[in-house]
């Protein structure tokens, strides 16, 4: 029993302290569980590892490293981003105390706001997925596709589920489709993407805003006379006449437009031509029939490593088999052996 | 139903009846008597002056929208498959193939979208349509005003029409192509216009989108052409002149005509001086005339010489888009929104054209902004894809400098001052690397390295210079945190919450010789805890705290006897000792001690006390008690005698008189029983 404080009793509760109650749960939060960290600054500290708020050019120091038209894919620096956090925590830490006590419950917080991470962009109806926290990578992009098609849809696949040109997507909820922590336009042109884990490939699709009715124009082809395709297809069943990726004299035509008039297209003139081409047409097109010819679908575009280059610098080295017995072997070496004796 | 994530398109969905009145008659024959024909009137109701908005599912493109809609055919989609076809175009009743709506693609300057007029004046004057009086679905409707030209190069042909409309059954599970949808089934309209860029002077070009009526004025539309494989972007003719006239200009010099536009060839108005106004040959856009005029009421001269005080194109329809964006955050948002999106399309064309204008009413309308000539897959094929850290190589050194300094790592060299002020070159590295990097790791004893000011984390890398990214990120992360008071507080409130309640539970652990109960969830009443602490340590010391306890019996005088022990008990109670023992031997001890004779005290002469002693004792005795009496009850007797003074004064009597009474009898009583 001691009568008085002294300042040596203080700081070795201080220190007893920070050393004690470090793991102290202080926050009961009625969404997710007991916490050493209050939510509120959990989840501050969380958006701020994905990097909102943080001035775009400490994302990308200098222009020439996101050209225009142009995609950069990266990981993210979980050094860089845990010093971000640190340096939010230092705010206030006023006395020795208070820093021991911040270094004595750090480990609490990172591990903490790792699982946090993952529940601040929540999608309706997909459960929450939970675990410490892992690689995050993601890409920036600048371009016009950005500015001219809101709303692209971007999934990050862990391994190739399905054909480039499947028709189908995987859930969201699919185990091998990664969770997109962040997607945000940082400006009209730069779109700010962030996977939880590492993609094998990585679809961007254009904007499915309901099915679409168009033509390909030709972009070489001088303003003054401007031209443009349409790609035929099968009457009976849709598909488009082969090769898909170029545009020959049998699967497109050429559209017809009005004279004097900019982009009016001359309908009956092209449905004559497209009955002409078309298989199955029997001659003449209904207007169900034009109509399909017209469709246009969303593009996909699917980033990925399609030879398996970054995967070749792994060679399997333990592959080693036995092919042939020893006595065979020694039988082998010893016949050769007497062949070169002189 | 199709399957899941398919659908079925149809050529049209014509219904049996058309829109109208109609009137059943039903007569019976053959019958006995004369039975009356019975008369039912039924109406069959259609959109036709406006179109119901729970009828759209939606557009393309989004009004609104700026994006590249260059080579994609606007299209509407409507909710029931019929519409289209529930009235004849050429004023019939029977139903057509051919629907009554377009979908027209005007671009800005064009066309002319009216206020709301009765919708008797929404239609081309002269125009008959069947049962205009009765069947109209609103009184008041929009209509558009385009002149001859616009009408002969931008509208459908009659031909077309019927393609242009089609029927689409979609799977309804697939909320993406029909959410909110009942059946499945609906009726699409498409355009047959690209909407495209004006590639010519690279600037985005506004467009509005018109699903017009065209019944009773298939007339005048288009009739076909010969095609052609190209076509150039021009404007069919452009109006927007009419923004510059002077609003100041009373109707009569509108109306009269003459008004001096400074040699502005207006666009009708070029087609009449046109000497030989040729089939289809377009006048030129606007060419500013070299006329000396004076400077006129109306208007502006349009001289390419002179600088235009109005903001460039490009601006102003970011400022239209900005505009209808801010209008529907207003309250009276429908109408605002409804009005600033045609903004644009208002110019008073019919007041000014000196060819024909005529009127199609609009059911729906919205406008949207072509500002690209690219398609997505080019933009996405010419990508630059690489990880970051890739510094853009100009194929011209020689353009734009020697570029930033970049390693592998992803570092890049910048300038940086130290805080001497020395001008030096740093590295940084944003959050953003072209590899996988390590965490740190947890050191032993379970704690994290963590740094507390910005300057731990500086670091100098093998070639001598400093490393800032960490530092940098600190510092950021610092201020962005400092930058949010609730942030702030709720940091310190944490710390005091969690580190506070610790700390001053180990300072009491020190202060205090109790073992501090461990912090759970319930809260602990310190007063409390001290008194039943003290209380415990009381009870269990009890000897050092609050002194020995008293035996229960005190142990007696101890008594120091010589000689023969019985003999002296003998002596003491005045027993013949050799007779008792003599006795006892005869008998036993205890037949002997019974037998014994005992001598006792009150045997006369043995105590002495006097007559006079007795009385001595007797008087002591009375004045004790009565003097204790006196001091136990010494009201008693005056209480008594005042009772008994008046009869008349006497209140009645009361228990507590009856008490008293009592006890002033017993007193008496009580002296004497003592005496």
């Amino acid at each position: 029993m001691r009568g008085h404080i002294s300042s040596e009793i203080m700081l070795e509760a201080a220190v007893s302290a920070a050393k004690d109650y470090a793991g102290f749960v202080s926050d009961h939060d009625p969404d997710d569980g007991n916490h050493v960290v209050p939510g509120e600054l959990r989840r501050f500290l969380a958006r701020l590892r994905l990097l909102h708020g943080v001035p775009f050019s400490y994302l990308i120091p200098d222009a020439a490293l996101l050209p225009v038209e142009s995609i950069r894919f990266f990981y993210i620096d979980r050094a860089w981003t845990d010093a971000l956090v640190q340096g939010a925590l230092s705010v206030g830490t006023i006395s020795s105390a208070d820093r021991v006590q911040l270094e004595a419950v750090y480990p609490a917080i990172r591990s903490e706001v790792d699982e946090t991470e993952r529940s601040i962009r929540e999608t309706d109806d997909q459960s929450l997925l939970q675990g410490s926290g892992g690689t995050i990578t993601g890409f920036l992009i600048r371009s016009r596709l950005v500015s001219g098609w809101p709303n692209l849809h971007v999934r990050g696949y862990l391994r190739d589920l399905q054909p480039d040109d499947a028709l189908t997507t995987a859930a969201e909820s699919n185990p091998d489709r990664l969770k997109v922590l962040r997607m945000e336009r940082l400006a009209p042109a730069v779109l700010l993407v962030l996977f939880d884990g590492v993609p094998a490939v990585v679809h961007i699709e254009e904007p499915r805003q309901g099915i679409q009715f168009g033509v390909r124009l030709d972009k070489n082809a001088p303003a003054t006379a401007r031209s443009a395709k349409v790609k035929v297809r099968d009457n009976q069943n849709g598909n488009p006449v082969p090769p898909e990726t170029t545009f020959t004299t049998t699967n497109s035509v050429d559209v017809p437009f009005r004279r004097n008039a900019p982009g009016v297209i001359n309908v009956t003139e092209l449905r004559k031509r497209l009955a002409a081409k078309a298989p199955n047409s029997g001659g003449t097109l209904e207007p169900n029939e034009y109509a399909l010819q017209m469709l246009c679908f969303p593009f996909r575009q699917v980033f990925g490593d399609p030879n398996g280059a970054a995967g070749a610098r792994y060679f399997q080295l333990d592959q080693f088999k036995v092919s042939v017995s020893m006595e065979k072997w020694q039988a082998t070496v010893a016949s050769n052996l007497n062949k070169v004796k002189p | 139903m199709p399957a899941i994530g398919t659908f079925v398109l149809h050529s049209n969905f014509i219904p049996q009846l058309t829109a109208g009145e109609y009137e059943l008659v039903s007569e019976q024959t053959g019958l006995p008597f004369d039975v009356a024909p019975e008369h039912t009137h039924v109406t069959v109701a259609a959109p036709r002056y406006t179109m119901p908005t729970d009828q759209i599912l939606s557009t393309f493109p989004p009004a609104n929208a700026e994006g590249a809609f260059s080579d994609r055919l606007p299209q509407i989609v409507l909710k029931r498959r019929t519409l289209p076809w529930e009235r004849n175009p050429e004023g019939l009743v029977q139903p057509s193939a051919t629907p009554w709506l377009a979908l027209v693609v005007v671009a800005e300057g064009e066309a002319e979208l009216s206020v709301t007029v009765p919708v008797a004046d929404c239609v081309t004057p002269g125009t008959n349509l069947l049962d205009a009086v009765q069947d109209k679905d609103v009184q008041k409707g929009l209509y558009l005003a385009v002149t001859e030209t616009v009408v002969k190069r931008v509208f459908p042909c009659k031909e077309d029409l019927a393609l242009l409309v089609h029927v689409r059954e979609v799977d309804i599970h697939d909320t993406e192509l029909a959410n909110g949808d009942d059946d499945g089934w609906l009726a699409v309209v498409l355009a047959n216009r690209l909407p495209v860029f004006d590639t010519a002077n690279g600037k985005p070009v506004r467009y509005m989108a018109c699903l017009v009526n065209v019944e009773g004025q298939l007339a005048a539309l288009p009739p076909p052409e010969p095609p052609e494989d190209h076509f150039r972007f021009e404007l069919v003719q452009d109006w927007s002149v009419l923004a510059a006239i002077d609003p100041k200009v009373g109707p009569d010099s509108r109306i009269m005509g003459g008004i001096n536009l400074a040699g502005v060839a207006l666009p009708g108005a070029g087609l009449l001086l046109d000497a030989a106004p040729g089939h289809g040959a377009l006048k030129a856009p606007p060419v500013a005339s070299k006329a000396t005029h004076p400077s006129p009421a109306v208007g502006r001269p349009l001289d390419g010489s002179a600088t235009m005080a109005e903001a460039p194109v490009g601006q102003q329809w970011r400022n239209v888009t900005e505009k209808v964006s801010a209008a529907a955050l207003d309250p009276d948002a429908k109408r605002l929104v409804r009005d600033t999106m045609a903004s644009g399309f208002r110019y008073p064309i019919e007041k000014f054209a000196m060819e024909k204008v005529l009127r199609f009413p609009v059911l729906a309308h919205w406008s949207f902004t072509t500002t690209d000539n690219t398609s997505f897959e080019t933009l996405m094929q010419k990508l630059d894809v690489s990880l970051v850290g890739t510094a853009e190589q100009h194929a011209d050194a020689t353009i734009g400098g020697p570029g930033p300094e970049v390693v592998q790592t992803g570092h890049i060299g910048l300038h940086h001052h130290s805080r001497r002020g020395d001008p030096m070159e740093a590295w940084y590295r944003g959050p953003c690397v072209p590899f996988p990097t390590t965490r740190d790791k947890v050191l032993p004893g379970g704690l994290l390295p963590l740094a507390h000011a910005a300057d731990q984390l500086r670091r100098v890398v093998p070639d001598g210079r400093e490393d800032l990214s960490l530092a940098s990120a600190f510092e950021i992360g610092r201020l962005l945190a400092l930058s949010q008071l609730s942030v702030v507080s709720a940091l310190i409130r944490f710390r005091s919450e969690q580190f506070g309640i610790g700390r001053i539970r180990e300072l009491l652990a020190r202060l205090s010789p109790y073992v501090i109960p461990e912090i759970v969830d319930t809260r602990v009443d310190l007063g409390r805890f001290v008194a039943l602490q003290v209380i415990g340590d009381l009870v269990q010391n009890q000897a050092q705290m609050l002194g020995p306890r008293r035996p229960i019996a005190d142990p007696g005088r101890e008594l120091k006897l010589r000689g023969d022990l019985d003999a002296v008990i003998a002596n003491g109670l005045g027993l013949d000792l050799a007779l008792l023992r003599k006795q006892s031997d005869q008998v036993g001890l205890l037949a002997a001690l019974a037998n014994a004779e005992v001598p006792m005290a009150n045997r006369s002469g043995i105590l002495g006390i006097d007559q006079p002693a007795v009385a001595a004792l007797r008087s002591a005795l009375n004045s004790d008690l009565s003097r204790a009496l006196q001091v136990a009850a010494p009201p008693l007797v005056r209480r008594t005698t005042r009772a008994g003074r008046s009869a008349a004064a006497i209140p009645p009597i009361d228990a507590l008189d009856e008490l008293i009474a009592q006890t002033a009898e017993r007193s008496p009583s009580d002296e004497e029983g003592g005496a």
